[in-house]
Order: C-alpha cells, then structure tokens, then sequence
C-alpha cells in the first residue's frame, strides 16, 4: 500500500526540510524535475511509479545537504539564517577549541613526562582514558587530532578538517560498540550520550563551514588555543598534580562555568546598546550553555545511578555542586539570550558572496 | 569552481535548459559519472544565479507543472571560458608529464 501519497507528494514532504523562502521560489521546479525524472511517458508505468515508488536515499540526502546549508546560512542568506550560521560555526569552534586544548594538554604532558621535566601524571588521570580495546597511544593520537581539526578549521581546511574529524571518533566510537556488545559499558546512556553530544554533534555541525560561509577570525581563534590551555588547562593540572583534584570542577562543570563566565562578560557589550552587532555573539553563547547545560545534566545523572564515581571525583558535594553550576549556568545564560532572540532581525546584513576567480 | 559547478554551466553553454534537462545534459556531457540529484542541482543553481552566472531565462508549463529556464550570463560565459582552459591547460600538463601524445590519449 502506498499509505495515501503519491509520489509527488511523499517528494514535497522532504522538501519541507528546506526554509519557507526558499521552497517559495524553487519548490516548483525542484518537483517538476524530480518528477521528470521518473516519467517514461507509458501512462501504466507511470501511474504504478506515482502510487508505488518513493525518493531515493541519496534524494533525500541531497535535499538534506541543502537545507543544512540553507539553515545555517553564509554569505547571501537572509539575516535569520546568516545569524544562525555564524553563531553554529562560533559554538562549533568553542566545542573544538575545548577539544584541542584537551589534546594540546596530553601532548605538552607527555613531553614533559619523557623529559622528566615533571612527574608523570597520577594515574587517576591516565585511566580517565578508556582503554581495553586500544593501547593507550590511540587515545593519545586521537586527542592530538583533535588539534588538527581545530587549526584546519580556522585556517578555512574544511574538508581536511572534516576527514580528520571522522579518524579522531573512531576510536571511541569502536569502544563504545564493543562496550555494548560485551556489555562492559558501566554506564551505556551516559557514554553514548557523551559522545553524541560532545563528539559527534560538533562533526556534524561542521556542516555549517561550507563554501558561502564567511571564513572564521583566523588570529584571535588561534591564540584562543594556547591562551585556553594555560588560563585553563595548567592550573587544572597544576591542581590535580598537587594534591588538591577536588578544588577542580570535573570537567561538565567546568564547561559550565566557563561559558557562564563568557556569558557575564559578554553582557555589559549588550547592555551598551549596541543592538545588531552583539547578538550573534550572544546567539553562539546560548547555543554553547545549552550544549554545557546538557553535558551537566547527563553526567549527573551518571552519578546518581552510580555513587561511587561522586566519591572517586570530587566528594559527596559534587551534586549539590553540579546543581549549583547548572543554575549559575542558566542565570548568566538568561542575561544574553534577549539579545540572541534580536540577533536574528536586528544584526547587520551578510556580506556578499566572495566572486568567483 | 566545483566540478558539478562547471558541468551544469557547460550543459547551459549551448542553450536555456530547465531543471531536468540540465541533469539529463550533465549525465551525458559526464557520460553517466556525475549524477545530479535534485537537491544538489539546485543547491548549484541557486548558487550559480546569486553569483550572476546563471539568470532564469523563461518559464513554460507541461502537465499542468510549471519548469523554469535557465540561461548563462555574460559572466558566466565567460567564467566557464577560463575554467575550461584552465581544466585544458592541467589536462596538457598531465599528458606531457605522462609521456603521452595526442593520440595515444586519444586511443
């Protein structure tokens, strides 16, 4: 049975994937040549193939890729989606810079480790790592990687970055699997959760770095790396290292924390008046607290289903903290997310699309 | 300029086409490697008209469905002149450097 459609219409629902305004203008043609496509011209063949077929999987992904770019707009997108673009392609950034400061900490460590420099790491921190299915050089390669797809993707090297995004989640990725078909997963919500959230979801997103969209701010995203690991990582590690791992927030929390700060110091710019040129900052800010605010929740609830891990973090506080975080989180989140609401009518129009050359 | 770019200013070279005819034109001018789906075709045109190269050029209804025509630019006219030598130029290197001559790349 067909359920009711024909094939036209099973086509005009996946072209409501695409934005409103450009389905006003091309909806249309794109169904008249999709259908054209199928037609023979025999009135039988053609009749069976409107009731029985349906597009293709590689139709559907065709139309999937263009409303990706479509929604997360460059260069000639109208103001909402442009807006949209940039604030995807920020939080984007930020995710990644988290990702590659986190890389840059286990390269300078091991350095200095086989320097002797300074003492190896205690091995609470080795074995944050998961092992079982990989030697421990794969974790450390993969966190390294995460270096390259950063640097690529503010130097504009989206297709390298894209592929090297794809080899740094294998690993993890083919640890899950196996933790889940062995049932060795102490916690298989929280694990894939974590990795669709902060692994995966970063990737896919990186969809929105396509041709029309405007290269990122090359200078400032670069010195946000090392100025990220040594405002950051250093005194993590400098506390963890000296004995005093539990004036650290674990890592949900400190996600937490430091896009809250970002946030409180991104408000007096808003508060300045300046509307249209701060919002998709703030767009970008909301976008990352949620993503923050989600990672928090999540790992909570991984402690609460297994106490142990409070104790082997950070102490019989470490709810009532996270709790705390959360709501710091949602109150420094709440002063930007006005302006991020305007960003979407109030900011400055797109620049134009570059020209070919 | 990608290569799906230059196929369907290349299957408008010699005249307005619309949608369908441009896929149909870059299936032979490919012969059958470069399959145009529809959300890609117009992800292009899209592109190609906003960059100036392509313009719509009338629209004409059959079956009751109504198909737009599209037609190159000057611009595109010449956009896809400099990219064909271009693409020409690399082809001559890649001989050379190959060792081939004209006929043995041709046969």
């Amino acid at each position: 049975m067909s359920g009711g459609l024909d094939l036209e219409q099973r086509y005009r629902r996946v072209l409501r994937l695409l934005p409103g305004y450009y389905r006003d203008t091309w909806e249309e043609d794109m169904v008249a040549a999709f259908l054209d496509s199928w037609m023979t011209g025999d009135p039988d063949e053609d009749s069976v193939t409107m009731e029985f077929d349906r597009p293709s999987r590689q139709e559907v992904v065709s139309v999937i890729g263009l409303a990706a770019r479509l929604y997360l707009g460059g260069a000639g997108a109208p103001r909402r989606y442009f807006a949209w673009g940039q604030a995807v392609r920020g939080a984007v950034l930020a995710v990644l810079l988290v990702h590659a400061a986190a890389g840059l900490d286990g390269l300078v460590s091991v350095f200095l480790g086989s320097h002797r420099i300074v003492p190896a790491p205690p091995a609470t921190i080795v074995t944050a790592s998961p092992g079982g299915v990989w030697p421990p050089t794969v974790w450390y390669v993969a966190g390294y990687v995460w270096i390259v797809i950063y640097v690529a993707l503010v130097l504009g090297h989206y297709r390298a970055a894209r592929v090297a995004a794809v080899l740094a989640i294998i690993p993890a990725l083919a640890w899950l699997l196996l933790g889940q078909l062995t049932g060795s997963l102490q916690s298989p919500f929280g694990s894939w959760a974590f990795w669709f959230l902060i692994d995966l979801a970063p990737i896919l997103a990186m969809a929105a770095f396509h041709r029309d969209a405007p290269p990122a701010a090359r200078r400032p995203w670069l010195l946000a790396l090392p100025a990220y690991y040594l405002l950051v990582s250093v005194p993590v590690l400098a506390a963890e290292v000296t004995g005093h791992r539990d004036w650290v927030p674990d890592t949900p929390g400190l996600c937490c924390i430091l896009v809250a700060v970002l946030c409180l110091a991104h408000v007096p710019r808003v508060w300045s008046g300046r509307a249209g040129t701060t919002g998709v900052w703030s767009l970008t800010l909301v976008l990352l607290a949620a993503v923050a605010g989600v990672y928090r929740i999540i790992s909570l609830g991984d402690y609460l289903r297994d106490p142990h891990l409070i104790y082997y973090l950070q102490g019989p506080h470490l709810i009532d903290v996270g709790l705390a975080e959360l709501l710091i989180l949602a109150a420094a989140a709440a002063l930007v997310a006005p302006d991020a609401a305007r960003a979407q009518t109030a900011m400055p129009a797109p620049p134009p699309r570059p020209q070919l050359g | 300029m990608t290569g799906q770019a230059f196929f369907v200013l290349t299957a408008l070279a010699s005249g307005p086409r619309h949608g369908y005819g441009i896929v149909r034109e870059v299936a032979e001018l490919s012969q059958g490697r470069a399959q145009l789906k529809i959300g890609s075709l117009y992800g292009v045109l899209d592109r190609l008209t906003a960059d100036g190269l392509i313009e719509p050029d009338r629209e004409e209804a059959r079956d009751g469905r109504l198909r737009r025509y599209f037609r190159l630019t000057q611009d595109g006219r010449r956009a896809l002149a400099e990219e064909a030598e271009l693409r020409a130029a690399t082809a001559r290197v890649v001989r050379t450097r190959l060792g081939l001559t004209g006929a043995e790349a041709a046969g």
